[in-house]
């Protein structure tokens, strides 16, 4: 402490940045150039601007008017900020170390600053902003500083939730930067995609699931040149999650209203409850269609299939049942059919594997005449709805299922009945 | 086992087709093909041997006759089966397709 105090009046102009007395040297004792200006608070809200002209994860060493000894809180982000103490014995003139009491990252509170955050402040992602993006084309350049900075910037608020990680990739290795350290990345995969960014020199990104299924991350990978690269990683399975939550409530939403307007006949339903729709009763009759002349083939098998009827809805279920396989030879190219039987009801089952009716034309295109993306009379479905008694549809991107129930009194019962 | 039966008659300028059997996406070809050897003529398309018309079949007829009023010619539908006729009602095609379900005055 002596030191400090000859060296103010011998070498009055010697740099404490350059003394070994002033932050502890080591690998984390960092020199800001150019120094990170920020504000002291004092504890009566009296505010002192101050540059950050070195640090340690628990040592500034702040250049400030603020009066020394003195406590201080010094805010680096919205939910970050560090309460300090100025060491009077320790820097001269305006320049002196302040000790590092506590830090306050939203509800939690630590000692020291944490690697991210000494980090942050060190300048690391920002030197890899720069550097990913000096190999760019000139007129790039901003934009892709721009559009970097701000996924670092959102990585760094991802940092709050954990989720975040920026990382280079130096010729097969990978440096861990900033963000969540022990984020559960696949290596693998990340080294794959790393691969083909140096190897090509372009820029990727890719979605991966973990290997349990249990993450989806969102991987970017940036090539500096043929060897290295920087690579931003988030783990993206909450957003996900919460886009299937909201593709659930849509498809609700669809739900209902379609069930309203068929009078409670055409149901949506889930995958799960299909598999009950189409393993219920017993089989009748099954085939599958390839190409057109299947169709009148399923008819004849179903017909002969078919318990004794009443001529007219012996016509009706075969009828529907054309109508849903030239949909599916229509729209994906073939598919398999059966018929089941479950007392007084035969339900004729249609299965493809197509790219499945868009939410969006799903009201479309089983509610409005006329309606048909693939240049038909687009009525197959109004005649379905007008002769099944229930209808149950789930498609989605893997294909569509489509079951149709129809009450069936045997043609000898109705005629005691009559 | 042929499907459709199509059985092409002309008299008077009148050209009757008639078909036997079922209309659906594997038969509408050969009405198509027939109809397009067809010179210039009332068109009558008689379905009373008829036992299937699905949505694509009637599709076909609705193209015929759009094509044949193009050309300047008739065309009407004759005698279809009651399962038939529900179905083109059910699509609203019993307005759309002249419909003549009185039997024929010409003999075959």
């Amino acid at each position: 402490m002596r030191m400090c105090l000859e060296c103010a009046e011998k070498n009055p102009d010697r740099l404490c940045v350059e003394c070994k007395y002033f932050i502890q040297p080591g690998p984390l004792r960092r020199v800001l150039s150019p120094p990170v200006q920020v504000l002291l608070e004092g504890e009566r809200r009296n505010q002192y601007p101050a540059y950050i002209l070195a640090l340690n994860t628990r040592e500034f060493g702040l250049k400030t008017e603020a009066p020394v000894p003195g406590q201080y809180v010094m805010r680096l982000q919205e939910s970050l900020w560090v309460e300090v103490a100025g060491v009077p014995f320790k820097g001269k003139n305006d320049v002196h170390v302040f000790d590092i009491l506590c830090v306050h990252r939203g509800q939690e509170t630590a000692r020291r600053l944490s690697t991210e955050e000494y980090q942050l402040l060190a300048g690391n992602t920002g030197e890899l902003v720069v550097e990913i993006s000096r190999h760019l084309p000139e007129h790039l350049q901003n934009l892709v500083r721009e559009k970097l900075l701000a996924e670092v910037e959102k990585s760094e608020l991802i940092n709050a939730l954990r989720v975040g990680k920026v990382m280079k990739y130096e010729g097969g290795r990978f440096r861990h930067l900033s963000g969540q350290a022990d984020l559960d990345l696949p290596m693998e995969e990340a080294e794959k995609l790393m691969r083909q960014v140096v190897n090509q020199v372009e820029h990727r990104r890719e979605v991966i699931v973990s290997a349990d299924g249990q993450k989806v991350f969102d991987l970017h990978g940036v090539p500096f040149d043929h060897r290295n690269g920087g690579l931003l990683a988030f783990d993206i399975t909450e957003v996900i999650e919460k886009e299937r939550r909201m593709h659930r409530q849509e498809m609700q939403a669809y739900r209902e209203a379609i069930a309203a307007v068929t009078g409670g006949r055409l149901y949506l339903v889930n995958g799960e409850e299909m598999e009950k729709v189409v393993s219920e009763g017993t089989e009748l009759a099954k085939g599958e269609v390839g190409q057109t002349r299947d169709i009148p083939e399923a008819r004849r098998a179903m017909r002969e299939a078919l318990p004794v009827l009443d001529g007219r809805r012996r016509h009706a279920i075969t009828l529907c049942l054309t109508e849903a396989l030239t949909n599916a030879l229509k729209h994906a190219g073939g598919g398999c059919w059966q018929a089941r039987q479950s007392g007084d009801t035969v339900r004729i089952i249609v299965q493809d594997r197509g790219p499945g009716i868009k939410n969006s034309e799903l009201a479309r295109a089983t509610l409005m005449q006329h309606y048909s993306t693939k240049n038909s009379l687009g009525c197959g479905f109004t005649l379905m709805l007008y002769y099944a008694d229930y209808l149950y549809l789930n498609t989605g991107p893997s294909g569509t299922v489509l079951a149709l129930d129809f009450g069936v009194v045997p043609a000898d019962r109705l005629k005691q009945d009559q | 086992m042929l499907l459709l039966k199509v059985g092409v008659y002309v008299a008077r300028g009148v050209c009757r087709v008639v078909l036997n059997g079922e209309l659906d996406m594997e038969t509408v070809a050969q009405l198509q093909e027939v109809v397009g050897k067809v010179g210039e003529c009332t068109l009558e398309v008689d379905l009373s041997g008829v036992t299937f018309v699905d949505s694509t079949g009637l599709k076909c007829l609705l193209d015929i006759q759009d094509y044949w009023r193009q050309k300047g010619g008739q065309m009407l539908i004759l005698k279809s089966q009651p399962d038939v006729a529900e179905v083109m009602q059910l699509v609203g095609l019993d307005r759309l397709l002249t419909q003549n379900s009185a039997p024929a005055e010409e003999e075959r």
